[in-house]
């Protein structure tokens, strides 16, 4: 009776969990050793072929490029901007509220909103980007800036939490330790580094992965900045991902990057909870 | 010195930070030729509400923001509610494979929701559910990051205050609504904000499993509006500013709960 | 916090309790009903025709008022009311139609406006409903736009949306520097440098031509080779599966890039694949390819800063002789029924089209119309939109669009590979080669995963 009732209070979970993660992840597995048309036919036994055709299209293994070059751009500008911004606000003053106000609106935009004004912040040779910046590009039309843009972007979008988790960090260091070296006459700058970095670092580590597992899984700021151009220079492998499962309906693309995927955001989330542990 | 540089760096990085804003917002009183000047603008020629009459004269437009709130809010409340009841059974009742279950759980935070999207699409469907609300809110209830955040908050809540509340014959879900949830207040504000914005701002999700107007969120709505497409680039910045000014508004009154609510959830 | 401050703050709750249960049952009241209420009139058997559409802007707007027409005066007398629902670009309309039929086809529209881009998977699936299917009448159809629509299985769907693709150009610029609009590539490379404009420090102030050609340019610049090429076989997969690419073997690929290349090495060629005609309206760059459909709209952006000139697409080389294919959309059916043949039979009557080409550029498909005394006044005074027509008349018909699989991806395949050529000094051949690969490949996927 007891045990029963237990139940009732976690089936809704358990239902959604085994309707929209594990069913999924199980026919999508299957679905990789399969063989199936458009219309969801299953034609035959595929064995690891699906993997081999996918794994040798050019384009997968571009997207595979341009995935990491987004988080080799995004993952270190994302944690020093966000650092440097918590850093500088750390210490509670009068007037600090005003720039932690500022540095919490970018939580007010919404994704495509933040996408279509970056569009025109960076359109044509006569945008406002150029103006301020004295450059004279085409920021959207050349692979590399087109890139740089979308990852400024993402930087946009985990700015505002980031720095909000990093800050309370920061602010919940025991004060007694700090002023102690404070009395033993250690400066600012050693402080910071000895002292407070280490406290927040197992913070930093998680907004890190949590960063890093958004620039891994990015599609949707892709589809509505740049649609994966120019010359499909942005279209990352969850974007691909995409346009094969819906736009051209390539079951076996589909199936076994789900997989792929899945395998390795186990592998991030594995070595992330390993190294919370061991801080 | 140092003063001095941190003032600097603290200028520099907020005019970095509010830029798209104020730009959108300089933006959406532009002319149409405004946009195609031969050197870009900072400010409108000649401003005026034309835009915003625009943006507001679109039949859509405040179905789509309608539709938003209503699906972010449900998702938040259908989250934060699963949660909340998954962790006070495995925090306080015992059952068998309780600890199998839990594992379960969490290890649907390998599976990334982008990866089944297309499973889910499928499923969803077939169970009827294009173009409604749960259709839209039901992929995304089930957080086992929230679960885990209030089974660590429930832990903490001392067992006699279970034991008492049962003397005085209050039922499990009584008790889960006038004790867990109050006393755990921080970390369930948490998890209701955090769903509540990443609801909001879905796009694809949404994107797929709609294909009427009147089931739109904004997300995807403001990129249909079609003023692009019509040269009126000023009405999609008007439209864009309209959506976002009311929560620019409940970020600057109530800046504390949200920062104190999405740390403290992480902490928890 | 002290635990029996906690106590005091949940005894305050607990009055609360109540409300906070009732308004959680409502909300699950509310997602119990909403369904019924949002789901129930999915199903168009009630005399509504649900259109899924692509037309957005100026287009848009000459579409919604043929649909608000139809529904006020046919419609009306009928019983039958269209619902036009926008969902995007063409491509975007194709992913949901595909989405939906992934399912089942109640989940479909009536009708679809898509694309060639659409043509193969409509061609091979089993829920379209083939105009003659339906009983329309075809005969007053415009034949290139019937061509451009036909398989093996007969024609797919009405032509609705016809356009070609089009040379718009600056025609202030053009006149000042005494040239006409070039008639061949080779031409282009030699007039560029009088139409573009470098200032003083070397940069190119204003470029000769910005854009770079995908499958759509292609299908003319690559089509229009000695008199009629194909890219891949089966006519251009409008009869059978395509198995195999012919741009390659042929040689026309090939050609194309050689002329490309010489117009690109100008230096007055600009790379962008977006905002080309923001760029064209500003003036900074002298001509641009674009479909003959967005002439209203160029016209609008434009607003009378310059004159705009339109003009046949230049040829590759002299022998290129075939013209340009009928590109646009046309209306796929995916439900039978007298409602669904009337709203056909509405949109490309002589009326509909009439205003829907004055209103948007798009070539009126209704044969009609050609000899409609309002059409020809109409032209006399807007001679812009008669050079579609002109161009689409000196075509080989049998110039049609590629139907192929994972179009939308090739598409951008393409614009990698003729850049790679122009920006990154890829040798030619290896560039067509590799495109050929790529083809090839979607060409194999479809064909393992479609053909039993």
């Amino acid at each position: 009776m007891k045990e029963a009732k237990a139940y009732v209070f976690v089936a809704p979970a358990a239902a959604l969990a085994i309707l929209f993660s594990f069913l999924p992840l199980g026919k999508s597995l299957a679905g990789s050793f399969l063989r199936i048309s458009q219309s969801g036919k299953v034609l035959g036994w595929a064995g690891l072929g699906n993997y081999v055709s996918v794994l040798s299209d050019p384009s997968f293994l571009s997207s595979i490029r341009n995935t990491l070059l987004f988080v080799v751009l995004f993952l270190p500008l994302n944690t020093a901007i966000t650092l440097l911004a918590a850093s500088l606000l750390r210490r509670k003053g009068r007037l600090t509220s005003i720039p932690e106000s500022i540095f919490m609106t970018p939580l007010a935009f919404s994704l495509s909103a933040l996408a279509l004004i970056f569009k025109e912040i960076f359109r044509g040779r006569v945008s406002i980007a150029n103006r301020i910046l004295g450059t004279d590009m085409e920021w959207l039309e050349q692979p590399f800036t087109a890139m740089a843009v979308l990852a400024v972007m993402g930087v946009f979008l985990d700015f505002a939490l980031d720095f909000i988790l990093l800050l309370s960090a920061f602010r919940n260091i025991d004060r007694s330790t700090i002023e102690a070296a404070g009395i033993d006459g250690a400066s600012a700058w050693t402080i910071y580094r000895r002292i407070e970095i280490p406290e927040i670092a197992g913070m930093l580590r998680i907004t890190i992965f949590m960063a890093l597992k958004d620039a891994v899984l990015i599609s949707a700021p892709v589809m509505v900045l740049t649609e994966g151009g120019p010359f499909r220079s942005t279209e990352t492998v969850m974007y691909y991902y995409y346009l094969e499962a819906f736009r051209s309906g390539n079951r076996a693309a589909e199936t076994t990057i789900a997989v792929m995927m899945v395998a390795f955001s186990a592998i991030i989330m594995s070595l992330a909870s390993r190294r919370r542990k061991d801080a | 010195m140092r003063r001095i540089i941190r003032i600097l760096l603290l200028l520099l990085l907020s005019a970095i930070i509010l830029f798209p804003l104020l730009y959108a917002l300089s933006a959406s009183f532009f002319t149409k030729v405004d946009f195609t000047a031969p050197a870009a603008r900072f400010l409108p020629s000649s401003p005026s509400f034309r835009n915003y009459a625009l943006a507001l004269g679109n039949s859509h437009f405040s179905r789509y923001a309608l539709n938003s709130l209503i699906t972010a809010s449900l998702t938040a409340f259908l989250r934060t509610g699963v949660a909340a009841s998954a962790a006070f059974a495995f925090t306080h009742l015992h059952f068998r494979g309780q600890r199998a279950l839990l594992i379960a759980l969490l290890a649907t935070l390998f599976i990334p929701s982008d990866a089944m999207l297309y499973e889910n699409y499928i499923t969803t469907a077939r169970l009827g559910l294009l173009d409604s609300y749960p259709g839209i809110v039901l992929p995304s209830i089930l957080s086992a990051s929230a679960i885990l955040m209030m089974a660590g908050a429930y832990n903490g809540i001392d067992r006699d205050v279970y034991d008492a509340a049962r003397i005085d014959g209050a039922g499990d879900i009584r008790y889960i609504l006038t004790m867990l949830i109050p006393l755990t207040a921080p970390v369930t504000g948490a998890v209701f904000i955090q769903a509540f914005v990443s609801s909001f701002n879905s796009y694809l999700w949404p994107l797929l499993v709609t294909t009427r107007p009147s089931m739109r969120t904004i997300q995807i709505g403001i990129t249909m509006l079609g003023f692009a497409d019509e040269g009126e680039l000023g009405a999609q910045f008007a439209s864009i500013m309209l959506i976002t000014i009311p929560f620019l508004l409940i970020l600057a009154l109530s800046r504390r709960l949200i920062m104190n609510a999405l740390s403290g959830g992480v902490h928890g | 916090m002290a635990k029996d401050i906690r106590k005091t703050h949940s005894g305050v709750a607990f009055q609360g309790g109540n409300m906070a249960r009732k308004s959680l049952l409502l909300l699950l009241a509310a997602v119990l009903i909403l369904p019924l209420s949002a789901g129930g009139s999915a199903e168009a058997d009630d005399g509504t025709v649900v259109i899924w559409h692509s037309n957005s802007g100026v287009i848009g707007n000459a579409f919604d008022d043929i649909v608000e027409r139809f529904n006020s005066t046919i419609g009306a007398e009928k019983g039958i009311t269209i619902e036009a629902i926008y969902q995007g670009s063409a491509n975007d309309v194709l992913t949901k139609v595909k989405a939906a039929a992934a399912v089942s086809t109640s989940t479909l529209p009536d009708i679809a406006q898509l694309d060639a881009t659409a043509a193969l998977d409509m061609k091979n699936s089993d829920y379209l409903i083939l105009p003659s299917d339906l009983g329309i009448d075809t005969s007053s159809i415009m034949p290139s736009a019937i061509e451009s629509l036909s398989s093996e299985r007969g024609l797919l769907a009405i032509p609705f949306n016809a356009s070609s693709l089009l040379f718009y150009y600056n025609k202030a610029v053009f006149d000042e520097a005494g040239v006409n609009p070039p008639r061949t590539l080779d031409e282009f490379a030699a007039i560029a440098p009088l139409v573009g404009e470098k200032g003083s420090d070397g940069s190119v102030t204003r470029y000769a031509f910005s854009g770079v050609p995908a499958t759509y340019e292609l299908g003319a610049f690559i089509g229009a080779q000695k008199g009629l090429s194909y890219m891949v076989d089966g006519e251009n997969g409008h009869n059978g599966i395509p198995r195999s690419v012919l741009f390659g073997k042929e040689g026309t690929f090939r050609n194309f890039l050689v002329h490309w290349k010489n117009l690109y090495d100008t230096g007055f060629v600009s790379s962008i694949t977006s905002g080309i005609s923001t760029e064209f309206a500003a003036g900074r760059t002298a001509s641009m390819l674009a479909s003959s459909s967005n002439l209203s709209t160029v016209l609008s952006t434009v607003d009378g800063r310059f004159e705009v000139g339109t003009a046949f697409v230049p040829m590759t080389d002299e022998e290129a002789t075939g013209g340009v294919n009928i590109g646009g959309g046309a209306m796929f059916s995916f439900s039978s029924g007298d409602a669904v043949k009337t709203v056909l039979d509405y949109l490309v009557s002589e009326e509909t089209q009439l205003e829907w080409a004055e209103k948007t550029g798009y070539m009126p498909v209704n044969t009609g119309l050609y000899d409609d005394p309002d059409y020809i006044a109409f032209l006399d005074d807007n001679p812009l939109f008669r050079v579609a027509m002109e161009q689409t008349e000196a075509s080989n018909p049998k110039v049609t669009g590629v139907w192929l699989p994972s179009a939308y991806q090739i598409y951008y395949s393409f614009q990698s590979e003729i850049r790679n050529v122009t920006e990154n000094g890829k040798d030619i051949d290896k560039a067509v080669e590799d495109m050929e690969a790529a083809v090839q490949k979607a060409l194999d996927d479809y064909a393992e995963q479609n053909i039993l």
